[in-house]
């Protein structure tokens, strides 16, 4: 059986229930590297250039921990997944950048996803990725309905209120049920909101295990994931210029969406130390946000440093705050 | 007399403070280098109160603070652990209720407090880079061979002080050498060092923050005049500077801990024995699993008191400690 390595990184978070229902569906067997802990990061460090980012550094890590075990590597070459927006240009170098530092790569399925001109869609990446196995025209479709079948349920888990890792590992159950409701305000539980790319948010290891933090604080955390696209296109759609960023869309369009919401009573920013797009989206997302609504907001940068102590300080801090708010 | 213990250990200084039932200091607060060694400093501080004691005091209550306070809360048997915003805020408070501003800038951390009505709605704390903190002002003062309480007598003495690069401190410590070789007296050297170190702070620790007088300047920086007339300078107001200023974290979580003591019965004070007791420390990398935490471990004899530093918590001592791995 074909092995189709897929590294646990980057846009590993917002499409892998497409890509593993896809492979699986072709006869391949969809192997993931490990979740992130020292030695996969380590790895990533030593081997990436010092330039790039965290994420992308951890990136290499996650391709190291594939070698010798995978006969392909899923790493397609995304530049755009709507019209008019793009994916941050470090994801577009991808493939060279891997090609360039690490011997020995197994061979890549580097399909270009490049949807800015409104022409593309993924039943085309797809069917590209499906010839390089060698499949026929009727699997290759087959395995498309399977993967976006796949894609649409866990979309809808996610605005259904389940966080990405409980609607990757089945916990959302099969068909999307609701999440149990969110505590009303006032009840001495905090409603926060949790922005930041998904591949940082949700990775325990480099997040400093975030999200299980400010659950044993008390906190109910949502992320932008829980916010329909039509939703973030229109919040974001308000700032004076169009973003051109995908993901920064994202994130600026939720926190909109979730400023109009009284429930929450917080908002965190968390965010890479050297993160282009972010050193400007991190900047709108503040200012504009506090013109929406005095809402306390905390950004929180994270670097290859593994101190917790300054996290926790900040978090405790922050839920103090907002406790003590709720009461005054 | 029922008495509260407030600690705060930092990075730089190890701060105690006794209360009396009205929250008045019972002694002079203490303030002591913590030169790598909190355990050293904490005992110190703990042998030179109970030397101070009568036979009717009677500790009811601790609290600590600082980036050692799960440490110091061990050792000590805290009542209290809470971070050092929240213990600046209660401090300010005390001292003047109508606050609406803390600027608190110790050793090697800056932060900013917003208050309104005396709850806390805003904060910030430096990021990773710790340029404009004491740390800085002290190797400068080394230096120019000025001693630190001399340098800001001296900055007052400035005719025209000079323009100095603040954005880092490797560049500030590169323009000053620069202007001091170009012929500008040390006064003008020194006032403009105070002014690029505000505008540091305003633009990175204050920034995007609603500074309104009344202001409390705290923190050992504090007693520098002149950063306060670079401060007051910069926010067009009059700053306050409490008596107790490079103490008040040590007194906001003796604060903390006399509330504390209303709402629970007894302390968890181990005893002033705790000043002599030998403690052993020790660090070892666990080797469960690839993330090789590096865990510290607090001895008491043979007794572990506590242990931290592992991601899972399999080493905790309160839970179920992983046996197996305790053989390593």
């Amino acid at each position: 059986m074909v092995k189709v390595g897929i590294p646990r990184g980057l846009l590993y978070y917002s499409y892998f229930p497409l890509w593993r229902a896809f492979f699986t569906e072709m006869g391949a067997e969809v192997v993931v590297s490990p979740e992130t802990n020292k030695a996969v990061l380590d790895a990533g460090l030593r081997s990436a250039l010092d330039e790039t980012c965290l994420p992308v550094k951890l990136f290499f890590g996650h391709v190291l921990a594939l070698i010798g075990s995978v006969d392909y590597l899923l790493v397609p070459r995304l530049i755009s997944v709507e019209p008019k927006a793009y994916i941050c240009p470090k994801f577009m170098g991808l493939p060279d950048m891997l090609r360039a530092r690490i011997p020995n790569l197994p061979p890549l399925i580097d399909v270009d996803v490049d949807f800015s001109r409104g022409t593309g869609n993924w039943e085309n990446v797809l069917s590209s990725m499906g010839r390089l196995l060698a499949g026929d025209r009727r699997l290759i479709r087959q395995a498309c309905r399977s993967a976006q079948a796949a894609q649409s349920l866990f979309q809808e888990q996610l605005e259904k209120g389940w966080l990405l890792p409980e609607a990757l590992n089945g916990a959302a159950g099969e068909r999307g049920t609701e999440r149990p409701a969110p505590p009303p305000p006032g009840s001495g539980r905090l409603n926060i909101a949790l922005l930041g790319h998904a591949y940082n948010i949700y990775d325990e290891y480099i997040s400093m295990n975030l999200i299980e933090r400010l659950r044993s604080m008390g906190a109910q955390v949502s992320t932008a994931d829980l916010v329909p696209q039509s939703v973030i296109d229109e919040q974001a759609g308000t700032l004076p210029k169009k973003l051109f960023w995908t993901l920064g869309k994202k994130m600026i369009g939720a926190a909109f969406a979730f400023c109009d919401i009284r429930q929450f009573d917080g908002m965190i920013y968390l965010s890479s130390f050297g993160c282009g797009p972010e050193s400007l989206v991190g900047e709108l997302l503040a200012r504009w946000a506090k013109r929406r609504r005095d809402i306390p907001f905390m950004p929180l940068t994270i670097d290859e440093h593994t101190g917790a102590a300054g996290l926790v300080t900040r978090l405790e801090a922050f839920t103090d705050m907002l406790l003590r708010r709720e009461k005054g | 007399m029922e008495l509260y213990l407030g600690i705060d250990i930092g990075s730089v200084s190890t701060n105690l403070v006794l209360l009396d039932p009205l929250g008045e200091p019972y002694l002079a607060p203490l303030y002591l280098r913590t030169q790598g060694q909190p355990i050293k400093a904490l005992q110190k501080g703990l042998a030179i109160i109970r030397d101070q004691l009568g036979k009717g005091d009677l500790v009811c209550g601790v609290g600590a603070t600082g980036s050692a306070r799960q440490l110091a809360g061990v050792l000590v048997g805290a009542d209290v652990v809470k971070n050092e915003i929240s213990a600046h805020a209660v401090a300010a408070l005390r001292i003047l209720p109508e606050a609406r501003t803390v600027i608190e800038i110790g050793g090697q951390d800056s932060k900013i407090i917003i208050l309104r009505d005396g709850i806390v709605v805003d904060f910030a704390m430096n990021t990773v880079c710790a340029a404009g903190t004491g740390s800085f002002l002290d190797q400068q003062a080394f230096r120019l061979n000025i001693p630190i309480d001399e340098f800001g007598a001296l900055s007052g003495q400035a005719c025209t002080p000079v323009r100095i690069a603040g954005r880092c401190t490797v560049f500030a410590e590169s323009d000053m050498i620069h202007k001091q070789q170009m012929g500008h007296t040390l006064p003008d050297i020194v006032a403009g060092l105070c002014e690029a170190m505000v505008r540091n702070y305003l633009n990175n620790v204050g920034k995007g923050k609603d500074i309104e007088p009344p202001i409390v300047f705290q923190g050992g920086v504090a007693a520098n005049q002149g950063m306060r007339a670079a401060l007051e300078k910069s926010l067009q107001a009059e700053i306050a500077v409490p008596r107790y200023y490079n103490v008040m974290g040590a007194y906001g979580a003796a604060l903390l801990a006399r509330d504390q003591a209303r709402e629970q019965v007894g302390t968890g004070f181990r005893g002033w024995q705790v000043s002599t007791m030998p403690f052993q420390q020790r660090s070892f990398e666990c080797k469960a699993c690839p993330n090789a935490c590096e865990v510290i471990e607090i001895k008491q004899e043979r007794e572990v008191l506590a242990r931290w530093g592992d991601r899972c918590g399999r080493w905790g001592i309160t839970g179920e400690a992983d046996q197996a791995a305790l053989q390593h």
